[in-house]
């Protein structure tokens, strides 16, 4: 069986091209000067240049994080380039009409159209290229409804205030190593501000895309939900393919305040590397949101892409009856490895959290949960349920657990499962007896397995996630 | 490195160690010496609290000490019809000893064919270099016990090994080596135990334990230290072809107690059966790190760990399952259940899976919670007080375990022990809570 599994897992990565586009790319190479110039081509204010020169210091005295359970060669920080932008962007484009064709082109062969008339319905997109925001679509009908949906280079400008108060909030400057980094070196990335209330009227979007060789993707995304508001908000990459291996280190905050409600959902398709393990993207992201009183958090991610993968999306509940919940697919194949869970830090009474976590490994790969639940003493009636399912796919991957689970709090209660099992032989057989082939099998098998996550994707999300598992795993079946 | 682990070695200069044990005293001394001492940031000692033993000033062997089990501890004894090996500060204890059978000999007393075997097998079951304090063992080892049981032969009596620690500030290095040959039987249970004074004495131990094919071993480890007592020990087991272990491990709890388990299934069709218990109370800590490893096809694994943490006791539990890429057909499974029963009290559970092989069936399941409240609400409607529904309920919890003890000697001896624990500060009456416990074995 495993000979057939194997050959069904061979794929293509359908969104490998590279667009060739005059580029303004800074020499690899990271100093205050760098730092310096990014923060000047921004525009920035004083206040930011001194808090990314303040991260930047601190970065200097941190070492790489080196407890998560994957192997990768030592990154050499001086070799990457941490600004690329395409040319035509120097002057912000003012509409869709002044964007550079061959962009627009980009986009449309990776299926994201953005004329808005063309566009999902009811879907507003940010769509940052590089180092650059290059369009936001929606703009004006969100604005209605006192929306901002924004850049967050332009949300600096005109909303500083805001920023100013939010930015580092949730992830300080200090969190961790690649944290650190991006604080110091972020280029660009999505501002959102749902005002009092407010139930966004569309799910909000931003599409990543890292096109330039040698360079790093360090993106910064804020999220606010004021007082009773609501909002959905996806997100989405990919990258061309190549043998060297690129770095994207991203930084996502997200503040629920009082009885608002934030929904934030990845689909993450990054260039995974070839099947000999060479090339791909390094993908080590810090998302961490923090809940108000009654306030919710709910992660989705479905991760299929990334030669590495480092990301943990957490959630502190601070306030009184708040909710945190995480759900997760992560697909490793090849020599893919990834290292991801989430982090619930019960504080305020009465907060509950879930956390689902599907992991598939095939080929040679590896693919870790790791979580952390932690009660704190005054984390009163706090609850939490955790069920971390493997399915291993083939004899030569890994499918591993680490949950961290610590309790201060007697009238907490806690439930941890974790199970890990294969595709059998019985299941195969029975549909295979039913007429299916192996192929519609294993990819039913494996859909069925995230049922309990995909539910929780918005619907479009939802389609395109099942069809990246099924190619993902074209290959793996026998 | 810090001061204790010079201390550690300074000590040795007191003792006069067997000759033939010096080639591997001297290894284990540099590796110790090389070691990192463990902090927070340390995976495996991450929620220990290892300073309160950092401080402790490792003066003297116990050895100096009195070397005569006292009349109070002599009490405290399982009264089971064994081989009975008494050391009193890391003494033999002949007086309170049983005349040894050929099977059960002391390092010190072993003949030249016995020592062949010890060299064979001490410091070679133990993996070193992810064990600080088993490497410490072996840099003090001197004498300990050997049980060997040979080939299709089978103890006709338990062998108990009891370690007393009596001395303040008083350092003990306790070890254990058993060889099963193949399709022999044993059954062994160690006994720690410390006299109620005893302040900042540690006592380090180590068992050693070699299952040949067919083998079959009851082990029993009872860590029933009093409160001030510091003990880090671990039990290193290699389970050949169709090995069987059945194992028991309870702590009480005193100010630092921490047990790795580290099993190695080596041999297709082996079966391991682990269940622990841990009550810390007041300000102490139980520490259970257990890493069971399949490396072959065809083995199977099962753990359970369940305790009640109150006052301001703190509870550690690591629970490993590892599964090479050759461990196919594995079945393994881990359960870890924990009740706090104070707001100070803590507990840091993590267990995990790491797997390299499919065709495999493993799982593990962890919770922390407190009484039902549905349930004492139940026993209340039914005419018991609240203190005494709480004592049946957390008393059930462990007692599923105490049920399943082989041995009659020691669930007589532990059941009533460890009730008495939970009616400790009630008026009620324990006799019958325990009466009915007695006439109703379904409870729990």
């Amino acid at each position: 069986m495993s000979e057939q599994v194997e050959h069904l897992i061979k794929k293509e990565y359908a969104a490998g091209f590279h667009t060739t586009i005059d580029s303004e790319t800074l020499p690899p190479g990271l100093n205050e000067d760098v730092i310096r110039f990014i923060s000047a081509k921004k525009n920035e204010p004083e206040w930011l240049l001194e808090w990314r020169l303040k991260a930047y210091q601190a970065w200097l005295e941190m070492t790489e994080p080196e407890w998560a359970h994957v192997k990768y060669e030592d990154i050499d920080f001086q070799a990457v380039s941490y600004y690329s932008a395409p040319k035509s962007m120097d002057e912000k484009p003012k509409s869709l009409d002044e964007v550079d064709p061959e962009l627009l082109r980009t986009y449309e062969k990776l299926g994201i159209p953005l004329h808005e008339q063309a566009a999902l319905a009811g879907v507003a997109m940010d769509v940052v290229f590089d180092s650059v925001s290059v369009v936001t679509t929606f703009r004006e009908k969100l604005f209605e409804v006192g929306v901002i949906f924004c850049s967050i280079s332009e949300a600096v400008h005109k909303y500083p205030e805001l920023v100013k108060k939010y930015i580092g909030s949730v992830v300080p400057q200090r969190d961790n190593y690649y944290a650190a980094l991006n604080s110091a070196v972020f280029s660009d990335g999505s501002f959102v501000y749902i005002p009092k209330g407010v139930r966004c009227p569309m799910e909000l979007s931003t599409y990543f895309r890292i096109n330039e060789q040698n360079t790093g993707q360090f993106e910064r995304t804020l999220i606010i939900a004021d007082e009773g508001s609501h909002v959905s908000y996806l997100e989405g990459c990919t990258a061309p393919m190549r043998d060297e291996n690129q770095l994207h280190a991203a930084v996502v905050e997200l503040i629920a305040l009082d009885n608002a409600e934030i929904k934030y959902s990845t689909v993450q398709n990054w260039y995974p590397g070839n099947e000999e393990g060479k090339g791909g993207i390094y993908n080590f992201v810090t998302k961490r949101g923090v809940c108000h009183t009654n306030a919710k958090i709910s992660w989705t991610q479905v991760e299929t892409g990334s030669a590495v993968t480092w990301k943990y999306p957490s959630c502190i509940l601070r306030g009184d009856n708040s909710v945190g919940e995480f759900y997760s697919v992560a697909l490793t194949n090849n020599y893919q490895q990834a290292d991801t869970g989430t982090k619930m830090i019960h504080i305020g009474k009465n907060t509950r959290s879930t956390i689902i976590s599907k992991g598939i490994s095939a080929g040679k790969s590896s693919n870790a949960y790791r979580g952390l639940v932690r009660i704190n003493p005054g984390a009163e009636g706090a609850r939490n349920y955790t069920q971390c399912d493997s399915l291993l796919i083939g004899d030569k991957c890994g499918a591993h657990t680490f949950p961290y689970i610590e309790s201060k709090n007697p009238s907490a209660v806690i439930e941890h499962e974790a199970t890990t099992s294969k595709v059998s032989e019985d299941q195969m057989f029975l549909c295979q007896q039913r007429g299916l082939d192996a192929e519609k099998a294993v990819s039913m098998i494996v859909n069925g397995f995230c049922r309990e996550v995909f539910k929780e994707l918005p619907m479009e999300f939802a389609v395109e996630a099942g069809k990246l598992l099924e190619v993902s795993l074209e290959g793996s079946v026998g | 490195m810090s001061d204790f682990q010079h201390q550690a070695i300074r000590l040795t200069a007191q003792q006069q160690p067997l000759t033939w044990l010096e080639s591997l005293r001297n290894k284990a001394t540099d590796a110790w010496l090389a070691q990192p001492w463990p902090t927070r940031k340390t995976e495996h000692w991450k929620y220990t609290p290892m300073q309160g033993l950092q401080k402790t000033l490792l003066h003297v062997w116990g050895t100096a000490a009195n070397q005569i089990l006292d009349k109070a501890l002599q009490d405290e004894l399982i009264p089971v019809d064994a081989t009975r090996l008494v050391f009193v500060n890391g003494v033999f204890d002949a007086k309170h000893s049983s005349r040894l059978p050929e099977t059960v000999v002391r390092f010190s007393q072993a003949d030249a064919e016995q020592q062949a075997l010890i060299e064979k097998y001490l410091g070679n079951i133990v993996e070193g270099e992810h064990h600080l304090f088993a490497t410490l063992n072996n840099a003090w080892v001197d004498d300990g016990v050997l049980i060997h049981v040979p080939r299709s032969q089978r103890l006709d009596k338990p062998v108990y090994i009891v370690n007393v620690v009596t001395a303040v500030a008083a350092v003990s290095n306790q070890r254990v080596l058993i060889v099963l040959d193949e399709n022999s039987q044993a059954e062994i249970i160690e006994h720690y135990l410390s006299s109620a004074d005893v302040q900042n004495g540690f006592a380090n131990s180590l068992t050693e334990i070699h299952l040949g094919d067919n083998a079959n071993l009851q082990h029993y480890r009872l860590n029933m230290e009093e409160e001030h007592a510091q003990h880090i020990g671990a039990v290193h087991v290699d389970l050949q072809r169709n090995a069987r272990l059945r194992g028991f491990a309870l702590a009480l709890g005193s100010s630092l107690m921490r047990v790795d388990y580290q099993l190695n299934h080596r041999g297709q069709g082996a079966e391991l059966d682990l269940q622990g218990i841990y009550l810390p109370r007041n300000q102490q800590v139980v520490d259970y790190h257990t890493n069971i490893c399949h490396w072959v096809p065809h083995c199977t694994s099962n753990e359970v760990f369940r305790g009640i943490v109150s006052d301001s006791a703190q509870a550690i539990f690591n629970g490993r399952i590892y599964i090479h890429q050759d461990a196919q057909k594995t079945l393994a499974e881990l359960s870890n259940k924990n009740m706090l029963t104070s707001n100070k009290a803590e507990v840091n559970t993590k267990p995990e899976l790491e797997i390299y092989a499919d065709d495999v069936k493993c799982a593990h399941g962890a919770t922390i919670s407190q009484l039902n409240t549905g349930a004492r609400y139940y026993l209340q409607s039914r005419g018991l007080s609240r203190a005494e529904a709480d004592v049946m309920l957390s008393f059930g919890f462990i007692n599923e375990l105490l049920e399943q003890i082989a041995q009659p000697a020691v669930h007589d001896y532990l059941q009533p022990r460890l009730a008495k624990l939970f009616g400790r500060d009630n008026s009620l009456n324990e006799v019958n809570v325990l009466a009915e416990l007695a006439d109703d074995k379904t409870i729990g």
